[in-house]
């Protein structure tokens, strides 16, 4: 009954391309399987679904810091911190002769410290001390890959040990790579706190009308902080995914997932007012960029395109919602 | 704390204790509360029995709405005594206030837009059932109030997406979802329809009887008349009497609030009228804030507009400013018809409006007081060459002007708004008026948050204006100040004219009577 | 804020933290001065003008997006392309009909492709009433990929001898030829803001659109020329760098938007619009410069420097709000 509820009595928004987004994945899969048939080959689907996950679970973080009012620029040189810390801290554990699961946990786990300190300190600052989400994230972003780039003094961090790379990074189970299987807990595990628990609410409240929200009691420094740490920790998940995938710690590992964390959320209609923003839209989202730019490069579009592309879409769709709120607005 | 329905359960006041020999819920003793300069609250007593509605009573400004804030935390006092079931109160959160069970409904909107009503209601209390949210238990105790309230709202629908009554509903709704000992209501009819209203007093009466001591502000007489036991009025932040329910007579409310002394305090403004200046026709806004509406205003005279918050009279001034989108009807300057547009256009046209909101659309906080009293005139030779390069000297020797015909208290010429206080602030905005050549004056609320000295001081700015042969006009919802400073007055209630009163039909037995009077109302149409 | 300052008037109060910023420049130019003396040798100190009026363009064209209560991320992007097709245009034309007319070829087209990527983002603001953040975040996307696309990855060599003397090598009224450029906007910018009409209507607009509205300004349009006078500095930010390095480069700009906000915000502009002047960017570009060099100098690892980047844009804002809260 209650996970009915959550589609059927709500009364729609105007969110502009949102309404359409599984239209338009639907259109864009279609329009793409009938100019291009190896569109639909397993490996292409399954190539097209590691990277809507990787997607996924770092714009889910950046919906949880855009729905408190926000942005996280600093997801990208995150992504990069974590890379060459889980690859430090890995190679080292595995010199002390630690192997199988227990240097997995302990080296991922390790790996999350930088991530979870730089999202605490976003937090905090952004919470407490009131300073702008934007600037905050901007001198955190370049403190991290500052910090990245002077631990492997640009040269990646190779040597990892095979048992990380095998199961983190090309794992499959039932033929489907792991990393869908981790963002799909990522996705449930919000889902459930965006839907299921009170604190969800409240990061939406926080968002939609801080005084409001504040004066009915609610602890609005702690929500805000919280969703700056949620949002560094799965940009850090996403660092160990993406470093077991390319097989090495490397301080220039997701360079462009910062602009790409925004495009998804803005184009799954998360406000940037505030407020507003579901995780099952992240990942329509994701898949939907993800969709577009595999049939990019299946079309031989040179890669430096995609960028353009990109920019594009988000532009279109900040302009609807901007649309949408205004049509909204002026007949309330 | 459980939260419980306090429409069905017994609250822990056991009804019947009401009288004079029951304890007061709260009381307040000698409070005094001042905004940087200016004293909001003086010396003011107050207490609230269970089972009684205590009625606040008086004009804006007169501060009600800051003893509400104390009473439920969202402001501290200076010094006075606040004692809340018994307890002494020194620092009260809000969280606290509404913990210890007072409830209050805002004016200002306290809903988060893009939630749910029922997550609203909800919002800070939801229920769980081993962690999850219990959304079907809540569903079914929302539409419980909701239906007792009599109130047409679905749960699941957005905020956003209601109208202004239909929030107002919720803002209510929500007060009385938790249990509560105290509820205070911040003029909660003021933008629901009659049926509307009726439930909403309808359920007052009742919770009345269940032992809750309830905090009316409204400036409705009917409303006054059918639910108070008791009425506080109070007048410039201070306690002018609280009297029962049989004592109080319309005209003594009136009195109280407005006060006597008033007469002498209005500057005695010659009338010598001119040519037609602004002539408006028919004027008709969107979702009926305004309907048919025409009048006309010559040189040197000062056309009064009075009425109740939210009648439209803002509305209207704006519309012809050309801030407000006009559905019908024109406007016409000294025989011209102005087709809007725009305030660009309305400027160059001769209009000066000065907003009630300095805050947000009268000034900018942060820039020099010579750039706020400049900004209308950039484009005029006094200031610029041909629109371009700016008359620094010019705006200098300006601004030192204004400060000294305004007697506007400033540490120096450099100052910004922010700085100043609220009198000094309006009058920085109304120097715009004479940065350039203007005909026609429309002040909207021209003395909200502003003290005594300051209001006199703007007084006589608007009679300096009028016997210079500018055309002026005043909204305001401070009646005594539209009764005194206007040659003729139109009173407005929701977006008609029902009423224009000259000279010496113009009492405030006679503008209230239009005020609440639907007969009156009626009769009173016809005139233009 | 400590306490010896909460008892002075506001207007000396102000005065101190105006003054905090030259002193910690001069101070950070002493000191590295001391450790070491190469810092404050005239070679060095001709290069640390140098370099701060290149980055100087790019932070002005940031204060003025920042005065409108807006950003501009695009500034990086904007250098790269007009870098790009500036370079294209000159190599073209100086084949075609020699290097004169080549170079006024390649800074006409380069003024005039900054000046359209600023009524872009302007109309994207202003009319579309786009959020600045995002609009400018899509447009840096765009109009970085299509300098690459454009170049095809490469660098464009071969520009003309007269362009990168004139504009590099050169020494105008005796300063290298970029700190002359740089001081003669820098002087016509502060003109503009300070003393005519469309510069008073930024700060207006900047501290309260609807009161500068409700005052009878052009409120979108002065918002979108803002944006398209951060164009044209970004513009002119960018025809010099490529003079400096000599050939068209469609990553120049890609690493200069994070300095350039810092710079500015450092300087005293504020995120909440509608203050700074001229001297933000100025003294703000001489502080990261200066940093920058200095750090070199000591020989710290050059990839250690976008972290105190990055401590300085924090503290900046933190800074920011201070000032904010002390007023």
């Amino acid at each position: 009954m209650t996970s009915l509820a959550l589609f059927r009595g709500r009364t729609a928004v105007p969110l502009g391309l949102v309404a359409g987004l599984p239209l338009m994945l639907v259109a864009a899969c279609v329009l793409t399987a009938l100019y291009e048939p190896r569109f639909l080959r397993a490996a292409n689907l399954m190539n097209v679904l590691r990277n809507a996950s990787f997607l996924s679970v770092i714009s889910a973080g950046q919906m949880m810091v855009m729905i408190v009012g926000g942005f996280d620029i600093s997801v990208g040189a995150v992504v990069a911190l974590t890379s060459v810390g889980t690859a430090t801290a890995l190679v080292f554990l595995a010199g002390w002769g630690l192997s199988g699961i227990g240097l997995l946990v302990l080296g991922c786990l390790a790996g999350l410290v930088p991530a979870l300190l730089v999202g605490l300190c976003n937090g905090l600052l952004v919470s407490v001390g009131r300073i702008s989400p934007f600037m905050v994230t901007i001198g955190t972003m370049s403190i991290a890959s500052g910090l990245a780039a002077h631990f492997t003094g640009g040269s990646p961090i190779y040597g990892l040990p095979p048992f990380f790379l095998e199961t983190l990074g090309n794992g499959r189970l039932a033929g489907v790579p792991g990393v869908v299987f981790f963002a799909a807990a990522v996705v449930l595990a919000l889902w459930y706190l965006q839907c299921q628990s009170r604190g969800g609410r409240y990061f939406n409240a926080v968002g939609g009308n801080e005084k409001a929200a504040r004066q009915t009691g609610i602890d609005t420094r702690t929500y805000i902080c919280a969703a700056y740490v949620i949002s560094a920790l799965l940009a850090g998940l996403t660092g160990i995914l993406l470093t077991a995938r390319v097989g090495s710690g490397e301080a220039t590992l997701g360079a462009n997932l910062m602009l790409q964390s925004i495009s998804v959320a803005v184009i799954a209609g998360v406000s940037l007012k505030g407020g507003v923003g579901k995780v099952q839209n992240i990942v329509l989202s994701s898949l939907f960029l993800s969709v577009l730019s595999n049939a990019m490069s299946l079309a031989r579009i040179d890669s430096k395109y995609h960028v353009i592309v990109f920019g594009v879409v988000v532009l279109i769709a900040v302009w609807a919602e901007a649309r949408g709120t205004r049509a909204e607005g002026s007949d309330a | 704390m459980m939260p419980v329905l306090s429409l069905d359960t017994t609250l822990p006041c056991e009804p019947g204790s009401q009288g004079k020999a029951a304890r007061p819920l709260l009381q307040l003793d000698g409070i005094c509360k001042s905004f940087g300069g200016f004293q909001a609250l003086t010396d003011v007593t107050f207490d609230l029995r269970p089972g009684e509605v205590h009625v606040l009573f008086g004009e804006n400004g007169a501060g009600k709405s800051t003893l509400i804030q104390i009473l439920c935390g969202v402001q501290k006092f200076d010094s006075g005594r606040y004692e809340l079931f018994g307890q002494d109160i020194a620092g009260l959160s809000p969280a606290e206030a509404r913990r210890r069970g007072i409830s209050v409904v805002f004016q200002e909107f306290s809903l988060i837009p893009e939630m749910t009503v029922e997550e609203n209601l909800y919002l800070g209390h939801e229920l769980t059932r081993a962690g999850r949210l219990d959304k079907s238990e809540m569903r079914t105790r929302v539409r419980v109030v909701l239906d007792r309230l009599g109130f047409d709202l679905s749960p699941a629908a957005r905020v956003s997406g209601l109208r202004r009554a239909q929030q107002q509903m919720v803002e209510i709704a929500k007060a009385l979802l938790l249990e509560c000992r105290v509820l205070v209501l911040d003029e909660p009819t003021a933008s629901l329809t009659d049926h509307e209203a009726g439930q909403l007093l309808a359920m007052v009466e009742q919770l009345r009887g269940e032992g809750l001591g309830i905090i009316y502000v409204s400036h409705r007489m009917a409303e006054i008349d059918r639910l108070a036991d008791r009425i506080t009025v109070l007048r410039d932040g201070r306690h002018i009497a609280t009297l029962p329910r049989e004592r109080a007579s319309h005209g003594e409310l009136v009195e109280l609030m407005t006060g006597r002394t008033f007469e002498k305090f209005y500057p005695e403004i010659r009338r010598d009228p001119g040519p037609v200046r602004l002539r408006i026709e028919g004027l008709s806004l969107p979702r009926g804030l305004a309907k048919n509406v025409s009048f006309e205003v010559r040189g040197g005279e000062v056309l009064g507009l009075a009425g109740l918050a939210g009648c439209g009279k803002s509305e209207v001034i704006r519309a012809a400013f050309g801030l407000e989108k006009s559905s019908g009807g024109k406007i016409e300057i000294g025989g011209r018809r102005l087709y809007h547009h725009g305030p660009r256009e309305a400027i160059a046209a001769g209009i000066c409006y000065l907003p009630s909101d300095r805050s947000r659309e009268g000034l900018a906080m942060h820039q020099s007081i010579g750039a706020n009293a400049t900004m209308a005139a950039l484009d005029v030779p006094k200031f610029s060459r041909r629109g371009f390069g700016l008359r620094l000297k010019a705006e200098r020797a300006f601004t030192s002007e204004i400060v000294d015909r305004l007697k506007i208290r400033t540490p120096d010429l450099d100052a910004t708004p922010d700085q100043l206080s609220g009198g000094n602030k309006q009058k920085v905005m109304i120097a715009r008026g004479m940065s350039r050549d203007f005909d026609i004056y429309l002040f909207d609320e021209p003395t909200v948050g502003v003290d005594v000295q300051a209001k006199l001081q703007i007084y006589d700015v608007i009679k300096a204006l009028a016997e210079s042969g500018k055309a002026v006009v005043v909204a305001s919802s401070e009646l005594a100040e539209v009764l005194h400073l206007s040659h003729r007055l139109l009173v407005m209630r929701e977006g008609r004219i029902v009423g224009l009163l000259e000279g010496a039909e113009a009492t405030e037995d006679a503008v209230l009577s239009l005020f609440f009077d639907k007969r009156a109302a009626k009769e009173e149409r016809g005139i233009r | 804020m400590p306490k010896s300052l909460e008892h002075t008037p506001i207007r000396q109060r102000d005065a101190l933290l105006q003054l905090a910023l030259p002193v910690i420049t001069l101070g950070m130019f002493v000191g590295f001065g001391l450790v070491e003396p190469a810092m404050l040798s005239a070679a060095n100190v001709a290069n640390v003008l140098k370099q701060g009026a290149l980055f100087f363009f790019l932070a002005a064209a940031q204060l003025v997006a920042l005065i409108t209560r807006g950003f501009d991320l695009s500034v990086g992007a904007c250098v790269s392309l007009v870098s790009v097709v500036a370079s294209m245009a000159m190599t073209t034309v100086t084949v075609a009909a020699g290097p004169i007319a080549g170079v006024a070829a390649g800074i006409a087209t380069g003024l005039l492709v900054g000046a359209v990527i600023g009524a872009i983002n302007g109309a994207l603001v202003a009319y579309g009433k786009i959020n600045p953040f995002v609009a400018t975040l899509a447009t840096m996307s765009i109009f970085g990929g299509l300098s690459t696309t454009i170049s095809g990855g490469f660098p464009i060599f071969d520009l003309p001898r007269t362009f990168t003397f004139a504009f590099n090598e050169a020494w105008w009224l005796f300063l290298p030829a970029p700190v002359t450029m740089a001081v003669l906007v820098g002087m016509a910018l502060h003109f503009v803001l300070s003393s005519t009409a469309p510069g008073r209507v930024l700060y207006l607009l900047g501290d309260s659109p609807a009161a500068a509205h409700a005052a009878g300004l052009r409120v979108r349009l002065h918002l979108c020329l803002a944006y398209v006078a951060s164009g044209l500095l970004a513009a002119l930010g960018g025809l010099l760098m490529t003079a400096q390095i000599g050939s068209g480069e469609p990553n120049l700009g890609t690493n200069l938007v994070l300095g350039s906000i810092a710079a500015a915000v450092v300087g005293g502009a504020s995120l909440r619009g509608g203050k700074g002047t001229v001297l933000a960017p100025a003294l703000g570009s001489l502080l990261v410069i200066g940093l920058s060099v200095g750090m070199n100098l000591l020989q710290i690892n050059g990839q250690l420097q976008p972290v105190v980047i990055g401590a300085i844009l924090i503290l900046g804002a933190a800074f920011d709000l201070l000032r904010a809260r002390t007023r």
